[in-house]
């Protein structure tokens, strides 16, 4: 102190006032703000349940993520992040895993979070009902000690897998003190669920929205910055698009508005259309040939089928630009796996009329043959790519019967049935490939009945042993290179392939913040956002 | 008078049986049960998983069987569960009536004040340019379709000059006094209520018309007139209360179709009520809660038509029913 | 025979709306039938660019929709799908209510209760849900649809030919034919039948209206045959768009309209010719 000068200490002082004034503002404009309510949507449907133990679809996966959490999560940049879990650590032959769980956590209703609500998670619900093929490996699960949790493999589990499915769709974690001893799938409490994470349902009022409060005994001290959160849900598009108007909704996943809307509400700067956030639920339009149909035995009548379908008009013009044409199997945004040198299937009408030419269906009478195509109906594009599909085939001189049933039924044509010979679908795969995407290929894949996997009957031994490999390839290079195989030999055989990338678009009003930060933005908890209000 | 009545009442039961029974039958037969729907939605191939959710489900005994057992559960008034909403189908279906209700009453309401002023106006002023405008009219709303209607009035008072909202029942996170809140739910309800009863408004005009002008010829109404009363009092003391006779038969006779109409409006609108709660179901095979929806549906419509009836039987003494 | 169709004719042209929608159904005819001539193609074809506005292109006089198809093609070869719909559903109606009616009239008692109570149990479900459910579990094609919407509007046709037969059923000249005897079956189509039928086919134009509102609602939801066009789909197509490009809702609700109001002018003319003893106008 006595080194300064009388002067020098006010200048100092005042300096640093001044200084921290500013400072403090800057921090100010970056610090969260709490408090406030976030009414949001996504473009589909209400769910029919809140939380649907077996998947259900996206609409039970955006509602119940804000109540359950996970272990892990993964960030925008493909790294994960603690959640639940500290810490993750494979052993030396990967064929167990320590999992060390976060402190103080508690369930709403009070009760602890411990290891035996994991060691419950792993047994009864991932491995049979959530997980399922993916967990085939997993033997056994042990509590160490309330915060400790072993699970032990009987083949080696490559790291980045396991962590997938840790922090993916079929990860959440559900008390055991609640559903122990019941059918976790018909629970009633699914439709109030308790879980550790930022927001506690208060009401659900079906046919219009369900309300979440503030968890505040939330085990990250602050959060979540929002008093409350809505979810409500439209029937139609254009609801949507008032409602932004109108200012009674901030946030919507997953393409809420008619995309010819977006640019007009994107002027004047209130809301803004965001893309981030979908790389680990990328959506892809997907063409499957029947392989129990003979003429679909023939590589070269797929490959020219794919050749006659123009991928970006279908981008263009049935998803307004965002979409782009799909190459090979897996979707362009997956920054790991994506391979670009794969046979890929340029618009070429009179090469796919050569192609099956060659393979023995020649014109013969004003037709080659017919096929009868199913469009899934659950989406307003795939009702429109199937009459275009339809028209391209037919300029081919193939006559085309074409349906777009409902979901049900066409749950039931695609994928126990099997009553179609050319489908169009969709898939939301994560950014690991097994089993979200081999599953489509893989002989293991066909399971009468069950959705979103092999339908074509399509078997190849030596894809299946590409795909076995990778499931025990603990080196992240070899398994790397082993996907590009497993893609350049689905390219090639082409029993289904995507047509399209979707890019889902977030809509957002300018003023909510730290939104689409993570992989799979839908899914994350929302604890983070907040509202510069 | 009451044996009348109860024996009207009693002849509503075989029918709501037929309706449980055909119902039940229909949704059978549609290719993709619920059972299909739920197990694919939950990604479920475990067999044992399989065979357990078929009995929960209650899919794997005969279907006379889970007919029977159903008839049996309504007559106790329990109209069973609903796996896919995951409650009990008649609290999922009495959280979603109030909105239909409102939105029937409404649009009921609207094509009485409507209807009836016009069909009055058109005959009290019949072959005048007054009489022409409301028939043509009347015809015009009678042959466009209510969605399309509907559609186009959202674009013209919603979009283009924004004096309603678009869709939904409510704006979320308003105000939250009951007075406020009840005069958002009538902001919303004016365009589907509009859309839904314009095509009944326009019966109601017609017949209206007619049957006023079948009444200004008989011979009490000249009786009245020569009496001194003046015109007006004629019109609504003597000869609108006979004129309404057959408008109350239609009412009662339109709520089937209304219902099915709320299910066409309820799309377009977006309005929470059992008219898509219905479409929903029958899309998902959600059989117990198709046939929740329809028994209580056409118990309604039975027991309006009962009341009709009866109504009809006091109003006018002529008629008595065999 | 002559005289009483002149007759006819005069007391139906009288009514000059009546003669506007007979002209109306003509040119509706006379669309759909002539739309092969008119537009070649298959009209769901993609031939332009989509969402082009109505009345700005001479290729696209009505525009086009959000794939790039024609509207007016569609819009063309949709008359088609909506007559062939409204008269085959209506002819079902017809059938089935005749029948029904007929059965229930001519032998009364426990078959005629029994016949009351059919009507009595398709009228008391909601109409389109039945359509509906009858479209999900056949199948989305344009002969299901048909058989649908049939099903579901003989109610009205059965209750005015049981009504009609009842009071021609004890007439003295069906006394007399039974007096000479003649068999039941004869009696009834022979003789009752052509009586009852003026009224009926007036109630059979506001079936066919009746079934062309349903066609449409059931298309306008998405259940409707996609190999086909159909003006009820167009509108369900387009609602997304309704902000910018409303005229794909608007043009085919217009069809609509015309078709189901024409439809009901002729009806209520042919009413009118019918029973002259209304003739207050």
């Amino acid at each position: 102190m006595s080194r300064f000068s009388r002067r020098e200490f006010l200048m100092t002082t005042a300096g640093a006032a001044l200084a921290s004034r500013f400072v403090g503002s800057a921090a100010a404009a970056t610090a969260p703000k709490t408090g406030g309510t976030l009414t949001a949507t996504w473009g589909g449907f209400e769910p029919q349940s809140l939380f649907v133990p077996g998947g259900g679809g996206s609409s039970p996966y955006f509602t119940s993520t804000k109540v359950h959490e996970r272990l892990l999560r993964l960030t925008a940049d493909l790294k994960f992040e603690p959640v639940l879990a500290l810490d993750i650590k494979a052993a030396e032959d990967f064929r167990s895993y320590t999992i060390k769980l976060r402190d103080k956590v508690t369930w709403h209703d009070g009760k602890p979070f411990t290891a035996d609500d994991v060691v419950f998670c792993a047994m009864n619900y991932w491995k049979p009902i959530s997980a399922g093929v993916s967990l085939d490996a997993l033997e056994g699960a042990e509590a160490i000690d309330p915060l400790t949790v072993v699970l032990k493999f009987k083949a080696p589990v490559p790291e980045f897998f396991l962590k997938s499915v840790l922090a993916g769709k079929s990860g959440l974690l559900i008390p055991k003190h609640i559903y122990a001893g019941s059918n976790i799938i018909t629970n009633p409490i699914n439709n109030t669920p308790v879980g550790t994470g930022p927001f506690k349902v208060k009401e659900w009022v079906r046919g219009s929205h369900v309300e979440y409060l503030r968890n505040d005994s939330y085990w990250n001290p602050g959060l979540p910055y929002l008093d409350r959160l809505v979810i409500r849900w439209w029937r139609d598009p254009a609801s949507r698009s008032a409602a932004f108007e109108a200012g009674q909704l901030d946030i919507g996943t997953f393409n809420p508005i008619p995309i010819p809307d977006i640019a007009r509400l994107a002027k004047g700067g209130k809301i803004v259309a965001e893309t981030k956030g979908y790389s680990n639920s990328a959506w892809v339009a997907t063409v499957e040939f029947n392989q129990r149909r003979e003429i679909f035995k023939k590589r070269e009548v797929r490959q020219a089928l794919m050749h006659a379908i123009d991928r970006q008009f279908i981008s263009d013009t049935i998803f307004f630009g965002r979409a782009r044409p799909s190459i090979g199997a897996v979707h362009s945004s997956n920054s790991i796996f994506f391979a670009k040198d794969v046979q890929d299937y340029p618009f070429d009408v009179k090469k796919a009329a050569a192609l099956l030419d060659a393979a023995g269906y020649p014109v013969k009478g004003g037709s080659r043959f017919k096929l009868s195509l199913v469009s899934a109906g659950w989406f307003e594009e795939n009702v429109k790519m199937g009459q275009y599909v339809k028209q391209a085939f037919e300029d081919l001189d193939i006559a085309v019967d074409l349906s777009v049933p409902d979901r049900a039924t066409s749950l039931k044509r695609i994928y126990t049935d099997y009553d179609y010979d050319v489908a169009i679908s969709n898939n939301s795969g994560s950014i690991e490939l097994i089993p979200s995407t081999t599953q489509y290929y893989t002989t293991d894949g066909i399971v009468k009945g069950a959705a979103f996997r092999n339908a074509t009957g399509y078997s190849n031994p030596k894809l299946d042993e590409i795909v076995g490999k990778m499931t025990v390839e603990t080196e992240e290079p070899k398994r790397i290179a082993l996907a590009k195989d497993f893609d350049r030999l689905a390219s090639i055989e082409a029993p289904i392939l995507p047509m399209v990338d979707l890019e889902p678009v977030t809509i957002v009003r300018a003023d909510v913040r730290n939104h689409s930060t993570t992989a799979d933005f839908m899914g994350e908890s929302w604890a983070e956002i907040w509202l510069d209000r | 008078m009451r044996r009348i009545v109860v024996r009207r009442l009693v002849q509503i039961i075989p029918l709501i049986f037929a309706v449980i029974v055909l119902n039940f039958v229909l949704i059978h037969l549609a290719p993709g049960s619920l059972f299909d729907v739920m197990t694919s939605e939950q990604q479920v191939t475990d067999p044992a998983m399989l065979d357990q959710l078929r009995r929960t489900y209650g899919v794997d005994q005969p279907t006379w069987v889970q007919l029977a057992k159903y008839i049996w559960a309504v007559m106790r008034l329990d109209l069973g569960f609903s796996y896919r909403q995951n409650a009990p189908v008649l609290q999922v279906i009495m959280e979603q009536l109030p909105a239909t209700v409102i939105l029937m009453l409404a649009a009921t309401t609207i094509a009485l004040l409507v209807g009836v002023t016009a069909g009055v106006v058109a005959s009290v002023r019949v072959n005048t340019i007054w009489d022409n405008l409301i028939s043509f009219g009347a015809v015009f709303f009678f042959a466009a379709p209510s969605f399309w209607l509907g559609i186009m009035m959202t674009v013209l008072f919603a979009v283009k000059l924004g004096w309603f909202p678009v869709g939904g029942m409510r704006t979320i996170g308003s105000g939250h006094g009951a007075f406020a809140d009840a005069l958002d739910v009538m902001h919303h309800l004016v365009l589907p209520a509009t859309a839904l009863g314009l095509f009944y408004a326009a019966t109601y005009a017609r017949v209206m018309r007619a049957s006023m002008l079948e009444v200004f010829r008989l011979d009490f109404v000249r009786t009245a007139r020569a009496k001194g009363l003046s015109s007006g009092r004629v019109i609504v003391a003597h000869v609108m209360r006979n004129a309404l006779l057959p408008i109350i038969t239609l009412l009662g006779l339109q709520l089937g179709t209304m219902l099915g109409g709320s299910v066409v409006i309820e799309a377009v609108f977006s309005w929470p009520g059992i008219g898509s709660l219905l479409f929903d179901s029958v899309m998902s095979r959600n059989l117990p809660m198709v046939l929740g929806v329809l028994v209580l549906g056409s118990l309604l419509v039975a027991v309006c038509n009962a009341t009709v009836d009866l109504l009809y039987m006091r109003l006018d003494p002529r008629i008595r029913v065999r | 025979m002559l005289a009483l169709a002149a007759d006819f004719i005069r007391r139906f042209a009288r009514n000059r709306a009546a003669l506007v929608g007979f002209v109306l159904v003509i040119v509706v005819i006379g669309i759909a039938l002539s739309a092969p001539w008119l537009f070649p193609r298959n009209p769901l074809r993609i031939v332009g660019r989509p969402e082009i506005w109505p009345f700005t292109t001479s290729r696209f006089p009505l525009g086009t929709d959000s794939l790039g198809r024609d509207i007016a093609a569609m819009i063309a070869y949709g008359a088609r799908t909506t007559l062939l719909i409204g008269l085959c559903a209506s002819l079902t109606a017809t059938i089935i209510g005749i029948s029904v009616g007929a059965t229930a009239a001519f032998f009364g008692g426990w078959v005629d209760e029994l016949l009351m109570r059919l009507t009595e149990l398709f009228q008391t479900i909601p109409n389109l849900i039945f359509v509906l459910t009858i479209v999900s579990i056949l199948g989305q094609k344009i002969e299901y649809v048909t058989i649908a919407v049939g099903i579901v509007t003989w109610t009205p046709i059965a209750r005015l030919t049981r009504a009609e037969f009842m009071s021609l059923r004890d007439r003295e000249f069906v006394q007399a034919c039974r007096s000479m005897g003649m068999g039941n079956l004869r009696i009834m189509f022979g003789e009752i039948l052509p009586n009852a039928l003026p009224p009926v086919i007036v109630l059979s134009s506001l079936v066919i209206a009746g079934a062309v509102l349903f066609e449409s609602a059931v298309s306008f939801l998405g259940l409707g045959d996609p190999n086909i066009s159909s003006w009820g789909r167009l509108i369900g197509d387009g609602r997304t768009l309704i902000r910018s490009s409303w005229y794909i809702c608007a043009v085919p609700g217009v069809a609509i309209m015309l078709t189901v109001l024409a439809l009901n002018l002729v009806g209520d003319g042919l009413n009118d010719a019918l029973n002259p003893k209304l003739r207050d106008r």
